[in-house]
């Protein structure tokens, strides 16, 4: 055991040493942690195509016709499921708003004069900018449901009428009610005043004069289930992933490192087994990014305000994604033989399955086929797991299946990368 | 004591070793001399327990049992120090002793005495603390062999030590391999540079595509395989050369013949030992 901790503190001590090394391990992550958490904290632009969950609690005319608008307007891709279901996805991450049309929306739709059709949004906390898109396309769905009653003059008579009779029915003779009364009269009269006088050709929409179209409360989810305390919650469980890929890039390139320069021959020689210095890298590799992702976490505890929810599950994922890596170090190990092919296979495949897993872009941003291929991803299991652990607020029934998925992968591609590395020195 | 009986070992269709015999005596230093690619470093890596043997058999023969250097346990008795200059660069040079010192199962006060004792052999006392990649190449080729020496073996195996050194440091490192066979331990010397083989080996074994073509020391290597020497004269005439095994009798015909300006006997050495066994020189 001793010539175990030695090899593995002697591996330790040199990744650090490595300038190199260092910065993919530590300071790059570290960077980008810093960057995204400061760029997503200001970020008021949408995506341009985002998947949300919707609710329809009204069942009207009015609110079916509204939800045609939105699935016609584009940029939206609606899942129409149960309200529980809708949420409970919000909260996992897997939809970024859940939109819900309140009873009485059709209502308020089909008489703007009276009331304001309501809108519930749920949002995930760290979909601010998915949020902002979405509550456009609503308003601009709203705004054009107005202008189209607007340029009725048969629904707005219709309307009238209905109005008319509850004026008559509820309010006592007065002034005010006479002159609401005439001006209701004039309303219809509205669209063919405007074409007279010209009016349509300039302007470029029918809702001046009234209110906002829609009501729109906001509320966020994790807000009201432990939500993040800020932006770098996220960026620093990205940066987590970026150490571990970091790391055992290296490592694997330290593997052949020692076989070009004649050290790997050197411990062969030494009165080790085989098994002994796998378990070595085994143990420097886990050792390794297992203490830059806690030292990163720590940072954004300390510094970033990054508040999660559960250390202890906090401390179980950062084992279970560092297993999944070291085990992936030992794949790369395997697949590139010198310190230039180790880098170039490391990065070459660690950077497409990061993307793949939402690393660097959203998963809700791509595709859902895509989406479903990150499955494959374990950069995305690791991710789902330190977000759990930090802002997500999973239970530990729900991160049983992350860090299962990530200790698997680690032992799986361990014992491949352990089986198929060939300990020759030329 | 390093024994190989019979030992071939094959690459493909290449035969790296072919029917290689020897054994190590007490406290010699031991030449595996022959060209580039002659099958030196594929027999050192047999040596230890590196590559198995396809034919024969490669052992430490002890005088109550033969021990096989592929297990783990039989490697703490030898020592390497391999072509390439086998160092962590990143860290000390007395950190890589301490580190390799630490895999042999040296602890404590045994640890820092050996680290010591390894950094005076190599002439690094001062230096110790400095990282490898400040290092000469020189003091990095002395560092190279001091660390296959941290744990005190009884067999030391040095694969080409002076491979791109200056002449200094080559004359350092001599000086180290005259000092372990002082020191009593065994010493397998591979190189391609005969005068290093005529200057610190015992006895010599010369291969060629990995076969072993002669093995005695080196005069007797002469002996048998140098054939003549070369006498040079100068003359009125001009210059000539003589094929001699007695340069004074030659010479003092010549002189009886013609007076002679001046001469220059260069006598058979293991060059010429290699070239009459092979037909083709050294460095060929």
């Amino acid at each position: 055991m001793n010539k175990i901790v030695a090899m593995a503190a002697k591996d330790i001590h040199i990744l650090f040493r490595d300038k190199l090394g260092f910065f993919f391990t530590i300071f790059f992550p570290l960077m980008m942690a810093i960057f995204f958490g400061a760029m997503f904290a200001g970020l008021s632009r949408g995506p341009a195509s985002i998947p949300i969950a919707l609710v329809d609690a009204d069942r009207t005319a009015g609110s079916a016709r509204f939800v045609g608008r939105l699935e016609a307007a584009g940029g939206l891709a609606i899942e129409r499921i149960p309200a529980d279901q809708a949420l409970e996805q919000v909260r996992r991450g897997q939809t970024a708003v859940l939109v819900t049309l309140r009873p009485g929306f059709g209502a308020a739709l089909d008489n703007p004069f009276v009331a304001t059709p309501e809108v519930e949004m749920s949002v995930d906390p760290t979909q601010f900018a998915a949020a902002g898109m979405v509550r456009g396309v609503l308003l601009e769905a709203a705004g054009a449901e107005l202008q189209a009653f607007m340029s009725d003059p048969s629904r707005m008579s219709v309307t009238n009428e209905q109005n008319r009779r509850l004026i008559e029915q509820f309010s006592p003779p007065s002034e005010a009610r006479d002159d609401l009364l005439n001006v209701l009269d004039q309303i219809p009269r509205i669209p063919v005043l405007i074409d007279e006088v010209g009016l349509g050709s300039v302007t470029t929409g029918a809702t001046g004069g009234f209110g906002p179209p829609l009501e729109i409360e906001q509320t966020q989810v994790q807000a009201q289930r432990r939500g993040p305390t800020n932006s770098y919650a996220t960026s620093f469980a990205q940066a987590m992933l970026w150490t571990l890929i970091g790391g055992s890039v290296s490592f694997s390139m330290s593997i052949a490192i020692e076989r070009s320069r004649g050290t790997l021959m050197r411990l062969l020689v030494a009165p080790i087994t085989a098994r002994q210095l796998l378990a070595a890298k085994g143990l420097a590799c886990l050792g390794a990014t297992l203490f830059t992702s806690s030292a990163l976490i720590t940072l954004g505890i300390t510094v970033f305000d990054v508040t999660p929810t559960s250390y202890p599950l906090l401390a179980l994922a950062l084992l279970c994604g560092s297993i999944c890596f070291c085990g992936i170090m030992m794949v790369l190990s395997v697949i590139g033989r010198t310190e230039q092919a180790a880098a170039g296979v490391g990065w070459g495949i660690a950077l497409p399955f990061t993307m793949l897993g939402g690393g660097m872009v959203p998963l809700f941003l791509m595709p859902e086929w895509m989406q479903t291929l990150g499955n494959v991803s374990p950069m995305k299991w690791t991710l789902m797991a330190y977000e759990g652990a930090i802002w997500r607020g999973f239970t530990l029934s729900e991160m049983l299946l992350p860090c299962a998925v990530l200790v698997a992968i680690g032992v799986v591609a361990f014992s491949i990368g352990a089986t198929r590395l060939r300990w020759d020195t030329g | 004591m390093l024994v190989f009986d019979h030992v071939s070992k094959c690459f493909g269709d290449l035969r790296a070793v072919d029917d290689l015999s020897f054994e190590l005596e007490a406290g010699e230093v031991f030449g595996l001399l022959g060209p580039n690619g002659a099958g030196k470093t594929t027999a050192i890596n047999m040596a230890v327990g590196l590559f198995e043997p396809d034919e024969g058999v490669v052992r430490f023969a002890d005088e109550a049992f033969d021990r096989n250097p592929r297990d783990a346990e039989n490697r703490r008795s030898l020592g390497l120090a391999p072509q390439s200059i086998a160092l962590y660069e990143q860290i000390s040079g007395a950190d890589n002793l301490r580190f390799f010192g630490r895999l042999h199962g040296l602890r404590g006060t045994d640890l820092e005495e050996r680290v010591a004792a390894c950094l005076d052999f190599a002439d690094l006392t001062d230096v110790g603390k400095k990282v490898v990649s400040k290092y000469s190449g020189g003091m990095q080729r002395r560092l190279n062999l001091a660390v296959a020496i941290i744990h005190d073996p009884e067999l030391v195996l040095l694969d080409e030590p002076t491979v791109g050194v200056d002449p200094q440091s080559r004359n350092a490192i001599f000086e180290r391999v005259e000092q372990l066979r002082d020191g009593g331990k065994q010493v397998v010397y591979t190189t391609h540079y005969m005068e290093e083989a005529q200057r610190l080996c015992d006895r010599v074994a010369i291969i060629d595509h990995g076969r072993l073509m002669a093995l005695d020391t080196v005069p007797a290597l002469i002996a048998a395989h140098g054939g003549p020497g070369n006498l040079e004269v100068w003359t009125g005439d001009g210059e000539s050369r003589h094929e001699t095994t007695d340069p004074l009798a030659t010479l003092a015909d010549l002189q009886a013949r013609q007076a002679v300006d001046h001469f220059q006997y260069l006598p058979p050495d293991l060059e010429t030992v290699f070239l009459n066994l092979t037909g083709r020189a050294l460095r060929d």
